[in-house]
């Protein structure tokens, strides 16, 4: 814990760190830190919406300064903006640990694509978390006589399925008592599933894992399968077209696929272009839903390639 | 016997100065082509793998010689470690403490520090332009050096020997 807070708390503008320091915060517990210039600085802890100071009112709330934002984008970057330019064109970059820096500005435009962002007004640090055993209660409803079923996790924002998935490759390539350990090949594109750092995972992915780190998923996987013949692979957030393409090739290839994609329930997840053919043409065997209304990471349901639901209420 | 043993040691020791100062400026002239290679070293190594700057100073830093290997390594580190709320402040620092011992002159010294200014920002292209900019500058500082450096040398050491032989002839 003490890591992460380290961690998270380099990233941040001085003024900001010692706020934070003062309040004693169990980073277990903390979700986000929305910072808008302008605006009072927020936290998402304990599943609340809190404004810092916790203890003072209205009037006395730290609002957020222009130069306290360049200085958190200074430190994000290690003061190198331009080498996360590719990230930031998407409105995001990642850090060590896996934690998600989102940032928002005005958007410089070449040949009617995104080129990069400037006046950065808007950074939202969501914080990863590493829960080892989450997928304890899913890992029987994805296995089938010792074989990893074609799984894809839907869920909305801030509901864990990355925390999810993050320790089902854990699972899957370490082995328990119902799977043998299979090697698992990772395409982490936003470096967040493994939270690589100089190429080296900071979070726990397995014995049998390759981790193919900022690459694009499409090509990642096909990639892997040509370099690492891995039995699993793992991708999170899949929504372009190539990426199903790729992901659609990889389960021809004998692979079994274990995704992650936006949505609240299978019906929305059905309507989407492309992904939804394949729903249509039953290519994965399970399908969790996760939701938070309880609590995040909450599993609303399991569902086979029918549709027909395995569990619910996890 | 004495005059004449004095005399030599005199003239010696003068042309030796002299020779000396040539020795520094040839020195001084490698120390500006040294610094040029370091930042040509660092834009390969952004235009190749666009790196963050601290990691771009540890790689460059394991293949120079020093005071330049330990400059590079602190910039590096407090990178690594966020020491400072701008990176100016590191470049700056930095060589004010590790390149100290090179004596360059004011204008050289604000020329490489002033390069930090543009560090970090804007895209990989302008950070590029900006080591290119910084390149072109130097060379012109190196030309200028270089172009000087000869009548200088020639100068200096007849300096030396007439230096010399005038002491010789007063103390005489």
């Amino acid at each position: 814990m003490e890591r992460k807070q380290q961690q998270i708390f380099g990233i941040l503008a001085k003024s900001v760190r010692q706020l934070l320091e003062q309040e004693g915060l169990d980073m277990g517990q903390l979700q986000e830190i929305r910072m808008r210039i302008g605006k009072p600085l927020l936290l998402i802890y304990q599943n609340e919406e809190r404004f810092l100071p916790f203890t003072k009112g209205k009037h006395q709330r730290h609002i957020v300064t222009r130069e306290e934002i360049r200085e958190t984008l200074d430190y994000v970057s290690h003061y190198s903006l331009y080498a996360y330019e590719r990230d930031i064109r998407q409105g995001f970059l990642t850090v060590e640990g896996g934690h998600r820096i989102g940032v928002m500005g005005k958007v410089i435009m070449e040949q009617n694509t995104i080129k990069n962002l400037q006046y950065i007004s808007s950074v939202n640090v969501r914080v990863s978390h590493e829960i080892r055993g989450c997928a304890d209660h899913i890992l029987p409803y994805i296995t089938k006589e010792g074989e990893i079923c074609h799984t894809l996790i839907i869920s909305p924002p801030r509901c864990g399925k990355t925390t999810l998935l993050r320790d089902l490759i854990r699972q899957i390539s370490d082995g328990n008592m119902e799977i043998p350990g299979h090697s698992v090949g990772v395409v982490d594109e936003r470096s967040e599933l493994g939270g690589c750092y100089h190429g080296v995972a900071q979070n726990d992915l397995g014995i049998r894992t390759d981790i193919l780190d900022g690459c694009p998923k499409a090509e990642g996987m096909l990639l892997l399968i040509r370099s690492m013949a891995p039995q699993v692979i793992a991708v999170d957030e899949i929504g372009a077209k190539e990426d199903i393409h790729a992901l659609e090739y990889a389960m021809q290839c004998g692979c079994r696929m274990i995704a992650t994609v936006h949505g609240k329930d299978m019906k929305e997840a059905a309507e989407k272009p492309v992904l939804g053919e394949l729903i249509q043409k039953r290519r994965f065997q399970r399908y969790i839903v996760l939701g938070n209304r309880q609590r995040p990471g909450e599993i609303r349901a399991v569902y086979d390639e029918r549709g027909s639901v395995l569990c619910c209420g996890l | 016997m004495l005059r004449f043993v004095g005399s030599i040691l005199i003239i010696t020791a003068t042309t030796g100065g002299g020779i000396l100062y040539g020795m520094e400026l040839q020195h001084y002239l490698e120390q500006l082509l040294y610094i040029r290679h370091i930042v040509y070293m660092l834009r390969g190594e952004l235009t190749y793998s666009a790196a963050p700057l601290g990691e771009l100073c540890g790689r460059v830093a394991g293949r120079v010689k020093e005071p330049y290997r330990s400059w590079l390594r602190a910039v590096e580190q407090q990178v690594e470690n966020r020491e400072s709320d701008a990176f100016l402040k590191i470049w700056m620092r930095t060589i004010d403490r590790y390149l100290k011992e090179l004596h360059l002159k004011t204008m050289h010294s604000i020329q490489l520090k002033e390069l930090g200014s543009c560090l970090g920002q804007m895209d990989g292209e302008m950070q590029s332009q900006s080591l290119k900019l910084y390149l072109d500058r130097l060379e012109l500082e190196i030309e200028k050096v270089r172009e000087g450096m000869g009548s200088k040398k020639r100068i200096g050491n007849c300096l030396g020997v007439m230096s010399g032989v005038f002491l010789v002839v007063l103390l005489l």
